[in-house]
């Protein structure tokens, strides 16, 4: 049961990077910044996937993924922002982030050998933040992301309490341990398909159109 | 057995550990509810103030409407007063001081016969003119015969008397109790000819009504010099404003055409 939701979780991602690749090679481009974000998330999974068979630690690679994922996705709205001023709390807001990313990472490296809370924290709270200026921003605009910018916000928010437990659960029984990844897995895969779903909407016709 | 395990495991967490995940915890939540609540309350604000802009757009319009009414209103009066001064007052003023001459002693019989005749054709020339002033107010051809006998009529005056020669069709049959709109439809035909005539020196105009999908339409072109299209300046002047408000009236919708020295194409429902 874990495993088909962890891998269908993953199909879907493939999936998505590409038909959103496809359409961003078309007359109607997808934002480059999110094909980045799907590409980095399908190669950071992939290698998580791949240091777990291979029984070594990749915790480290959550960390750079949730890292990753706030740098992708705040140039992501970034670019879709027009506010001068807003664009400017977007940016402001990342480049204090990756300030004190790198800090923590020179003081306690240790830090990221584990789920790093400050991290899981800062990072999911920008994404929120984004989502939420960008809902901000449409609401008496054309919708644009709509339906991604709700996933983010959804899995964000529930996705964070589950790394924040991480560090218990690691403590935890085997049989109760993996409960809160096969949480994580269904989210993932929920937000996956919402993507997808988003794709089907704002891009589908004009790819395939001609 | 398993609960005991569990429970032993969470005594191996360091304490600390354990603070922290909870402070995190609550930390995110409040965080996020703070920026949820910061979300909500600068989405109302932005909602009404777009309300407003749009209440504010709309009484915009319909200040310049009255606006435009007003000045219709005194450009209409002072051509009736100038047609009245020039067609009517200085024939009459004739009319009157021929009169007074009659009334000079030591008139010989053919002196009176040309004032007489005087008088009779500067009085016939008044009524003319006096009927023309009024036909030219209202038709009385459409006032009783309805819109498609008015048009008909404007064609030919237009066709008689200013050079231009018209095409008009009709599908649908007019109802005459519909014939405070028909006129409204009456007049932006005459203004658009009118405006062919004198801006766009057109020689040619179309006009034609036709009934779709439960829609009354009328088309209208012109062979003219045209306008530019694409500049809003040129759709703003009164005669425009004028239709515009007519087209209002009528809940009906219009659509404006024209490239330069390629005449111009109206569409309008009503």
């Amino acid at each position: 049961m874990a495993d088909f939701l962890i891998y269908s979780g993953y199909l879907i991602l493939l999936i998505n990077l590409i038909l959103y690749s496809i359409s961003f090679f078309r007359k109607e481009k997808v934002n480059g910044f999110f094909v980045a974000y799907l590409v980095f998330a399908f190669i950071m999974q992939m290698s998580m996937e791949l240091l777990y068979h291979l029984h070594f630690n990749n915790l480290f690679l959550v960390n750079i993924f949730i890292i990753g994922q706030m740098v992708l996705l705040g140039f992501f709205y970034n670019s879709l922002i027009k506010i001068k001023s807003q664009k400017l709390f977007v940016k402001s807001i990342l480049s204090v982030g990756i300030v004190i990313f790198c800090v923590q990472f020179f003081l306690e490296p240790k830090e990221f050998l584990k789920f790093n809370l400050f991290t899981i924290t800062l990072t999911s709270l920008s994404c929120v933040i984004f989502g939420l200026l960008h809902f901000y921003n449409m609401l008496t605009e054309k919708k644009v992301y709509y339906y991604i910018t709700i996933a983010v916000i959804f899995f964000m928010l529930g996705s964070t309490v589950l790394y924040l437990i991480g560090n218990l659960t690691l403590t935890l029984s085997l049989d109760v341990k993996y409960f809160s990844w096969k949480l994580n897995a269904f989210l993932f895969l929920v937000y996956q398909l919402v993507i997808l779903h988003e794709w089907k909407v704002s891009f589908f016709k004009k790819s395939f159109e001609n | 057995m398993i609960s005991a395990s569990v429970f032993l495991n969470i005594n191996n967490v360091p304490e600390k550990e354990l603070v922290a995940i909870i402070l995190y915890i609550s930390l995110f939540f409040i965080i996020v509810a703070v920026a949820l609540i910061i979300f909500f309350y600068f989405s109302r604000k932005k909602i009404i103030q777009k309300e407003l802009e749009k209440i504010e757009l709309i009484l915009r319009y319909q200040k310049e409407q009255l606006h435009a009414i007003i000045v219709t209103q005194e450009e209409e009066r002072k051509r009736i007063a100038q047609d009245l001064h020039d067609d009517i007052s200085s024939k009459l003023n004739i009319v009157s001081l021929n009169t007074h001459l009659l009334s000079a002693p030591n008139l010989t019989e053919s002196e009176t016969a040309e004032i007489t005749d005087n008088i009779i054709n500067l009085t016939n020339k008044a009524l003319d003119n006096s009927r023309k002033i009024a036909h030219n107010l209202l038709p009385p051809v459409f006032e009783k015969f309805g819109l498609h006998a008015g048009i008909e009529e404007l064609c030919e005056e237009f066709e008689s008397s200013k050079s231009v020669k018209t095409h008009y069709k009709n599908e649908i049959d007019f109802h005459d109790k519909d014939i405070d709109r028909h006129l409204h439809v009456f007049r932006i035909l005459q203004e658009l000819m009118n405006n062919s005539l004198r801006h766009g020196k057109a020689t040619q105009i179309w006009i034609s009504f036709f009934y779709n999908e439960g829609i009354n339409t009328c088309n209208y072109e012109d062979n003219g010099i045209g306008f530019d299209g694409s500049n809003a300046e040129n759709q703003k002047g009164l005669g425009m404003k004028n239709i515009d408000s007519r087209i209002s009236f009528l809940e009906g919708t219009i659509e404006i055409k024209s490239e330069i020295n390629n005449g111009i194409a109206v569409n309008f429902t009503f």
